[in-house]
């Protein structure tokens, strides 16, 4: 028995042992084989993810320069200010609370709350703080030992430096610096970079490991921008478009566009009611603001923000569609020409309207205009003219001109938001749907569809690719891309092109678009006024002006267009659009290197040029005066003129007066801007000269016998010195369509 | 089978429990227990066993060494921190292992009681003692450090079974020897040790003690009818009481390490997480001695019960095979010089002791591997902790002391 049991005990001491040793040691290799061997890749990389603290370098966001490489938009440093709790006691969460309040102005109890968070290493404080909040901070660290409680990281900040300039083709970011609209969002990708990072092997607090383990890679900064838009052109297009605004009480904001007719790069893109991009989220429109800011309602409030926000920031460009009017003419007639329909001295009879379907369609001229050429229709802007062109045209031969000039599709301009036509299309077009949309009502179309056939017509029949973007340029300068300035396509041949120009040369000069006639420069255009239909029992207009210069050569288009004006000088495109587009050439043209060629009739109205005479004796420069055919008148008992007014080389008009002082008394004296507005050419003066001062005449004076002054360059009541310029634009009290 | 019978001679002679003697051997083991000195070095002690044990101790220092590193620069601004203590504590064990291997373990009969009924005051003197994280485990020895009350109730348990199952040997199919006195004798440690509460001690000490009776001749029915009883039991607890739902969040982690479901048990999660991270780390080679990223705060007391989690990432596969197969052979030598012991009482006293450091070591890497739940039990040799290394290179000392009775091969 003894012997069986001790058997038995090395028996089951054998089992045990080979249980421990097979079964448990077996298990463990077999669970080491799995976690080493098959899992050991995967959990090795979830092992180094715990360990490494990846940073992100941000990359610099591109410039966005003019055509002449003045930036418009540029990325600069700025800092996010990063808490990381982890590392702070609470006395230190106190410290860092209270100091941090006062340098940021956050409420220290906030901040506090931030601070609690015992297990994070990374909380955004603040982002974007400038260099002067920064040092306030550094001081602030330095005065209370701390180190890696604070923590300021590189970020950039966008800055627009002229502010609200056009910021609808510039756009804006948002924090992350992200465009959100304009080029800014067009061309994300290009302007964005590519976001480096900085990976640090770190402990489990999140200090360093003993050993070194740091790999940044670089950011790489984002491309450049260099848009087609001129600062200056914008600038002057802003200036007058503002002023349009203004005077004419526009509802709906307004915008305009100028183009170069060959190329098709936007020199200018303005919209008016917009915003400004360093705080694109601020209402800029001060009395809407006004009115957002009383409802109490909060939901409404921020409903209404959140409207405002998104109507300042579209651009009525390339989103809005409008009836084009009148402007469209100068399409149905390109058209008429281009298939030998009608030549300029075709002759129509106009009754005064047309009845189509039992339906009368009025001219804006309720008697009509009797006999007359279809280049005549032109420069009327006779509707019935225009309605019996389509019918010639007929719907297959209009929709074909329609489509060939763009307006069947997007422009494809490089801005987001270009919104589509909308059209009567070939086979739904009725009889009176093609008088109307022949004479540029029904149909619906973008501004920037409209001055781009306008460009058609006039650069001898090439329909040209809107862009605002010229060049993309690296973060060292090289270029990376031109972009293309190919035209799409012929629309109409050179001659009709040429003809056209002629035609729209002679509305802008004594036809419906004179308003626009500058001097010397030759200038084609086409107004256009337009009832709002789609607005049930309102009557509201869009007036607009599109024109182009110089006819004979043309380089620079432009198109101007409120929507509901509602100002004193009534709804026409004439007298709302066309100061507009006078004003913004007479700066652009000259600007642009447009060289004036002027007819006799011109040169005999326009100014010369004021002698000088300072230094010499009084009857010298009398004398001296009196041979350039301008009258002289003296102030002062000197026997020398000290200065003058206007000075040597200004400009004076035609027997004009030239103002000489001849002591330090008398050249203080000044006068009182009278009122120069709502007068006739003779009117004006008779009132300038009584006043003592010069008027320099612009607008629709020069040709025409009943202009009516409708706007001065400098302001009644100002006090200027006796024998100043001051320029007073005419347009014609009756003009219309 | 020459063996047997050497060690069926080797019935101890003298025994509390009023022992029966084998008479055949009668007159030599007289003559034995004459030559009895308090220290004695008749025979040599088995090498391969002492070096072995050597092997692993130095291993394990170093590893401890490398593991504790950063954790004792963070905590304690000086690297050597644990190690210096370590390193003294192990001279001292060594020594003491040396001192006790050449005392004679018979007299250990006399002491089997006493120590057991030590143990137990320990167990409740240290329930008096301040919770620590809600348990009561340590006794503090002022400067040097604290221990825990179970490593004594463990030698106790298998010196007491071996005590008792030696002097009954041929009684044990019987209930009255063979089961009734160790039940009372582990469900009143088991009960002690609940009351810490110290769950992994108590399964040690259970599993051991089962172990014992096995091999000790214990009707398999009564195994039957306990792991039956014991099984219920466990169930109950789990299914009907409030106190044990902790667990269940530990199944769950356990199944799903790198849960993310709620904070807490990211937080539970955390030690065998990192524990896996650093395994899987390790690979095939492993990433060099002194080179885990793991120990850099990210698994928790790394010198401690997840040590081999460290020793897999720096050592890789290949290391940690080699020292799985050091403690194989640490088992297998101490179990195998233990059954050619000369008597029951050294066979069942060494196999004890040695099954006892293999249980250890095969819970704990199968904590670190997540092979079973986390519980804590410290990897002898390697693990952190002055008090535990003593202990265990003196109960490697009686392995040691029956060696040199053992018939085996000793070189």
């Amino acid at each position: 028995m003894a012997k069986g049991t001790t058997i038995r005990l090395w028996r089951r001491t054998v089992l045990t042992l080979l249980l421990l040793v097979i079964g448990g040691f077996g298990t463990i290799i077999f669970s080491l084989v799995r976690l080493q061997l098959i899992d050991g890749p995967s959990l090795q990389m979830r092992a180094v993810d715990q360990y490494l603290k990846d940073t992100p370098l941000t990359a610099k966001r591109g410039t966005i320069y003019d055509c002449n490489m003045k930036p418009l938009a540029e990325s600069a440093t700025v800092w996010d200010v990063i808490l990381a709790p982890a590392y702070m006691d609470s006395k230190k969460q106190d410290i860092i609370a209270s100091g941090l309040s006062k340098i940021l102005g956050m409420k220290k109890e906030d901040i506090l709350k931030r601070c609690k968070n015992k297990k994070s290493y990374y909380e955004i404080l603040k982002k974007k703080v400038e260099s002067d909040t920064r040092s306030q901070i550094l001081k602030f660290k330095n005065d209370n030992k701390l180190t890696n409680e604070i923590r300021l990281v590189e970020d950039y900040k966008r800055y627009y430096r002229y502010g609200a300039f056009a910021s609808t083709v510039l756009g804006f970011t948002g924090t992350d610096n992200q465009g959100l609209a304009g080029v800014e969002a067009e061309y994300d990708n290009e302007l964005t970079g590519t976001d480096g990072r900085l990976v640090e092997a770190k402990n489990a607090v999140g200090t360093d490991m003993p050993f070194q383990y740091e790999q940044e890679v670089q950011a790489k900064d984002g491309n450049s921008l260099v848009l087609t838009i001129d600062e200056v052109v914008q600038h002057y297009l802003e200036k007058n478009l503002e002023e349009g605004l203004a005077d004419n009480n526009v509802q709906n904001r307004c915008c305009a566009i100028v183009m170069n007719v060959k190329t098709g790069a936007i020199l200018g893109m303005a919209v008016k009611g917009d915003f400004d991009p360093n705080n694109p989220f601020v209402i800029a429109d001060k009395t809407k603001a006004a009115e957002i800011e009383k409802i109490t309602d909060s939901a409404a409030k921020t409903e209404a923000k959140k409207n405002a926000q998104l109507e300042q920031w579209r651009n009525k460009c390339v989103s809005d569609t409008y009836y084009p009017g009148s402007v469209f003419k100068m399409i149905t007639a390109s058209a008429a020409l281009e298939e030998n329909l009608v030549s300029e001295s075709t002759p129509f009879n106009c009754p005064g309207y047309l009845t189509f379907n039992g339906r009368k369609v009025h001219d804006w001229k309720r008697g009509g205009f009797g006999h007359l050429t279809f280049a005549q229709g032109v420069c009327k802007s006779s509707n019935v003219v225009f309605m019996q062109v389509g019918q010639k045209l007929g719907t297959n031969l209009f929709s074909k001109y329609f489509s060939a000039f763009g307006f069947a599709g997007k422009t494809g301009i490089d801005l987001p938001g270009e919104s589509r036509s909308i059209f009567c299309s070939e086979s739904s077009m009725t009889a009176l749907d093609l008088a109307e949309v022949s004479i540029g009502q029904t149909n619906k179309i973008t501004p920037i569809q409209m001055i781009t056939a306008c460009c058609a017509v006039a650069n001898g029949g090439y329909l040209v690719q809107p862009h605002v973007v010229s060049k993309i340029l690296d973060s060292d300068g090289n270029i990376v891309k031109t972009i293309s300035t190919e035209p799409k396509r012929q629309v109409v041949s050179a001659e009709t092109s040429r003809r056209m120009c002629k035609i729209l040369q002679e509305d802008a000069t004594t036809g419906t678009a004179k308003s626009g006639y500058i001097a010397g420069y030759r200038v084609a255009g086409k107004t256009g006024t337009s009832q709002k239909t789609e607005l049930k029992g309102k009557s509201e207009h869009i007036s607009s002006y599109c024109g182009f210069a110089p006819a004979d050569d043309p380089q620079v288009a432009m198109l101007v267009f409120y929507d509901e004006p509602h100002g004193p000088n009534g709804y026409y495109g004439s007298q709302v659009a066309g100061p507009t587009f006078l004003k913004t050439m007479t700066e652009v043209l000259p600007y642009l290197g447009v060289e004036p060629k002027y007819t006799d009739e011109e040169l005999q109205k326009l100014d010369g040029v004021s002698p000088e005479v300072v230094g010499k004796t009084v009857a010298e420069a009398k004398n001296a005066i009196t041979k350039e055919g301008l009258t002289a008148v003296v102030y002062g008992s000197g026997p020398k003129v000290i200065s003058q007014v206007p000075g040597p080389g200004k400009n004076i008009p035609k027997e004009g007066t030239v103002v000489l002082f001849t002591d330090s008394k008398s050249s203080a004296k000044t006068v009182s801007v009278p009122k120069l507005k709502g007068l006739t050419l003779a009117q004006a003066n008779r009132t300038a000269a009584a006043a003592g001062l010069n008027i320099s005449i612009a607008g629709a004076a020069l040709t025409s016998s009943n202009a009516v002054s409708t706007t001065q360059d400098i302001a009644e009541g100002t006090k200027v010195a006796p024998g100043t310029v001051v320029t007073v634009t005419f347009s014609e009290s009756n003009q219309v369509a | 089978m020459r063996d047997v019978s050497t060690a069926e001679r080797a019935v101890p002679a003298r025994g509390a429990g009023g022992a029966r003697q084998t008479g055949r051997n009668q007159p030599k083991t007289r003559r034995v227990r004459k030559k009895f000195r308090v220290f004695s070095a008749r025979g040599g002690m088995d090498l391969p066993f002492l070096f072995l044990i050597l092997v692993l101790l130095v291993i394990g220092l170093i590893m401890m060494f490398s593991a504790s590193y950063a954790y004792a620069y963070y905590h304690y601004n000086d690297s050597y921190y644990f190690i210096k203590k370590q390193g003294v504590f192990a001279a001292v064990g060594v020594t003491l292992m040396i001192a006790i291997s050449y005392f004679d373990y018979h007299h250990l009969h006399k002491f089997a009681i006493p120590i057991l009924l030590f143990s137990y005051m320990l167990l409740v003197l240290v329930r008096l003692m301040p919770s620590k994280t809600g348990v009561h485990r340590w006794i503090s020895l002022g400067p040097l450090g604290q221990f825990q009350p179970s490593e004594i109730a463990k030698f106790a348990i298998v010196l007491v079974f071996a005590h008792l199952i030696s002097l009954n040997f041929s009684r044990m199919g019987t209930f009255r020897y063979g089961v009734l006195p160790y039940i009372l004798i582990l469900g009143v440690t088991a009960l002690l040790l609940i009351w810490e509460p110290h769950v992994s001690a108590t399964v040690i000490i259970v599993l051991l003690g089962c172990i014992m009776l096995f091999i000790g001749g214990v009707k398999l029915r009564w195994f039957a009818a306990a792991f039956g009883l014991i099984g219920a039991g466990i169930l109950y607890l789990v299914r009907f009481t409030k106190e044990f739902s902790y667990a269940n969040t530990r199944i769950i982690g356990w199944l799903d390490p790198f849960t993310t479901a709620s904070k807490e048990l990211f937080q539970k999660t955390w030690q065998t997480r990192n524990s896996l991270y650093a395994i899987g780390s390790g690979g095939l080679l492993g990433l060099g001695l002194g080179q885990s990223r793991q120990k850099y705060l990210w698994l928790p007391e790394p010198q401690n019960d997840f040590i081999f989690a460290i020793v897999c990432e720096e050592l890789g596969f290949i290391g940690a095979l080699i020292i799985i197969i050091l403690f194989a052979m640490l088992i297998w030598r101490g179990i195998s010089l233990s059954l050619r012991a000369k008597d029951k009482f050294g066979m069942l006293l060494g196999i004890g002791l040695v099954v006892q450091v293999g249980l250890q070591v095969v819970l704990n890497l199968a904590v670190a591997t997540n092979t079973i739940p986390n519980t804590g039990i410290s990897l002898p040799f390697f693990s952190y902790g002055g008090t535990s290394l003593i202990i265990l290179l003196a109960e490697m000392g009686v392995v040691l002391s029956i060696s040199r009775t053992s018939s085996i091969e000793k070189t």
